[in-house]
């Protein structure tokens, strides 16, 4: 395993210098190339991941305890396609001669898929409430479920 | 292993290399940075590992189709494409965006599970330690710039991008992979061990488990393919909101990426002294469109299959390329064929065809689309149209063929 972990690293320092080297020399890759690549990990790492994470935090304190865990996974879904589809939505990329390039109405589109989404999130809370419902009274712990017949189709539980 | 021949140099680099650096401040450990700033008990290196795994599948998908889709433009020496079968390009480069857009969720989850490693402390503990991090920051970087650059050109936004985004693309890949493998070399035992050892769920309640994120990750990458393949799989179109195309939207039921007003070659493709120059060794002739339409004319059914992910079948119909190579006295069965748009200017403004293409059957100098004259987005009079093959080859608005026999 100690060879072939130098190997991969030895490879990789390998394929990454090409890559810079490769880089250097293409006309066509000029320095705004190095500032995206900063400008993505900053915007990411420095703004995106933060509000992501007090986003979650809020959810924690504004939506109640059953549904937390659906509304949180449901955020995330939402949030990732909105990554996808907010190029779209905006539409800098729409030329005038072209209708066929960017042809639908996006924003309705990413409106549906929300809907989708959280229609989704609504009938799995239901679903997971009518478990607890039929499981007895109100009981959230581990030890509490474990005690009960396990099932075939666990829906994503609260406190998992 | 070989008797090492310089035993103290090797000692004193490896000294040097593990040497402990002096701590920064206490004072500058705040925020994110202050011990127990994250609540950590969703994380896990299981997790992680698991993410990191099928981050790793889903970028060497990228990284060999994208490589394919780069050699066929570019082909070095070594590097032969078929012409068959017809839409296995279609397939690579299909497969190529949509699993960079499934990769979304995945990157994203993946460092949010990493995230408190950002703010660890001391930031470096030794020159190794400082390689390593500065090797991660090239990984994370570089994986950005492939999901985001590549969102961006499916929805042809260049503003955000100072730089041109093929070129950008295909180093910034190369930067990805190599980080990746040796991202992958550092982590192996951590891998390994998390993999073997199933370790608890510890997710506080309310929070998302282990499983449960990997399912919500499942579910994201299963939205956004179901909301974007219909750009090339025809029969998910209807459910395809957020695909950039649509497969029969455009003229003549098929999209374009080039209009023949953005290439300026509107007035050059009216002109009544329009001809297409067939040039091969010791002989050139001058083709009238009414030249070309009084030649063997064939039909074939092909995709324009586009770098971007969306293909489009279309019915096309013209002369063969293989006669046109032999009215210019080269054999069909061993030749190459330059083919040049009446553009001016322009990366993508002629285009080789090699042998396999030229020998096929199918590829057509094609003047009708549907059963009607090309439109002239579609590269009226006369455009080329070849089987297994990148749109951006498929040269619109012929002006010169110069055929070249491969002995």
């Amino acid at each position: 395993m100690r060879t072939a972990r130098w190997a991969l690293i030895g490879a990789g320092g390998l394929v990454m210098v090409y890559a810079i080297a490769g880089a250097l020399t293409d006309p066509d890759v000029k320095g705004g190339a190095l500032l995206f690549l900063i400008g993505v990990l900053v915007a990411h790492d420095g703004v995106l991941l933060p509000l992501t994470i007090g986003a979650g935090a809020l959810a924690g304190r504004l939506v109640p305890m059953p549904v937390r865990t659906l509304v949180r996974a449901a955020l995330l879904v939402s949030l990732a396609v909105t990554v996808v589809a907010l190029p779209l939505v905006l539409g800098r990329g729409r030329a005038v001669d072209n209708p066929s390039l960017l042809p639908l109405p996006y924003g309705r589109g990413q409106l549906e898929t929300y809907a989708v989404i959280w229609a989704a999130t609504g009938v799995a809370a239901l679903v997971a409430a009518r478990r607890r419902r039929s499981a007895g009274p109100a009981d959230d712990s581990r030890a509490g479920r474990r005690s009960r017949q396990p099932r075939s189709h666990k829906p994503p539980s609260p406190n998992g | 292993m070989v008797r090492d021949p310089e035993p103290r140099v090797k000692t004193s680099l490896r000294a040097w290399l593990f040497q402990p650096l002096p701590p920064p401040p206490a004072a500058l450990r705040r925020g994110p940075l202050r011990p127990g700033a994250f609540d950590s008990r969703s994380r896990s290196a299981r997790l992680t590992s698991l993410l990191g795994i099928a981050l790793a599948v889903a970028f060497t998908v990228c990284f060999v189709t994208g490589l394919i889709s780069h050699f066929i433009q570019h082909p070095p020496w070594w590097f032969g494409w078929p012409s068959r079968p017809v839409g296995l390009y279609r397939v690579t480069q299909g497969v190529h965006v949509a699993t960079g857009l499934a990769s979304v969720p995945l990157l994203g989850a993946k460092l949010w599970s990493v995230y408190p490693r950002l703010f660890a402390w001391p930031p470096v503990r030794d020159p190794v330690h400082a390689i390593e991090r500065a090797g991660i920051a090239a990984l994370v970087a570089a994986a950005l710039f492939q999901l985001i650059s590549g969102i961006l050109n499916i929805a042809h936004w260049y503003e955000p991008m100072p730089f041109f985004f093929t070129a950008g693309h295909y180093w910034s890949a190369w930067l990805a992979i190599g980080a990746l493998l040796a991202h992958i070399g550092v982590k192996l035992p951590i891998v390994r061990s998390a993999l073997r050892h199933r370790t608890p769920e510890r997710a506080p309640a309310g929070s998302i488990s282990r499983r449960g994120l990997l399912g919500t990750v499942g579910a994201a990458a299963g939205i956004i393919t179901l909301a974007t393949a219909g750009q090339t799989v025809a029969p998910l179109a209807p459910i395809a909101v957020l695909a950039p195309r649509r497969p029969g939207t455009g003229p003549q039921h098929l999209p374009v990426n080039k209009t023949a007003g953005g290439a300026g070659v509107r007035d050059a493709i009216f002109a009544p002294g329009y001809r297409l120059t067939l040039t091969g060794p010791g002989r050139t002739r001058n083709l009238a469109l009414a030249d070309l339409a009084a030649l063997p004319q064939h039909t074939v059914v092909l995709p324009i299959s586009c770098v971007e992910g969306w293909s489009s079948t279309g019915t096309w119909t013209g002369v063969r390329l293989r006669d046109l190579v032999e009215l210019a006295g080269v054999d069909p069965e061993d030749a190459e064929a330059f083919v040049e748009s009446l553009e001016t200017r322009g990366r993508y403004r002629a285009t080789t065809v090699p042998p396999p293409h030229v020998r096929d059957p199918f590829t057509l100098i094609a003047l009708r689309l549907g059963g009607e004259p090309l439109h002239p987005d579609h590269g009226y009079p006369a455009r080329l149209i070849a089987p297994n093959r990148p749109g951006v080859l498929q040269t619109k608005w012929v002006g010169r063929i110069t055929v070249r026999g491969m002995q």
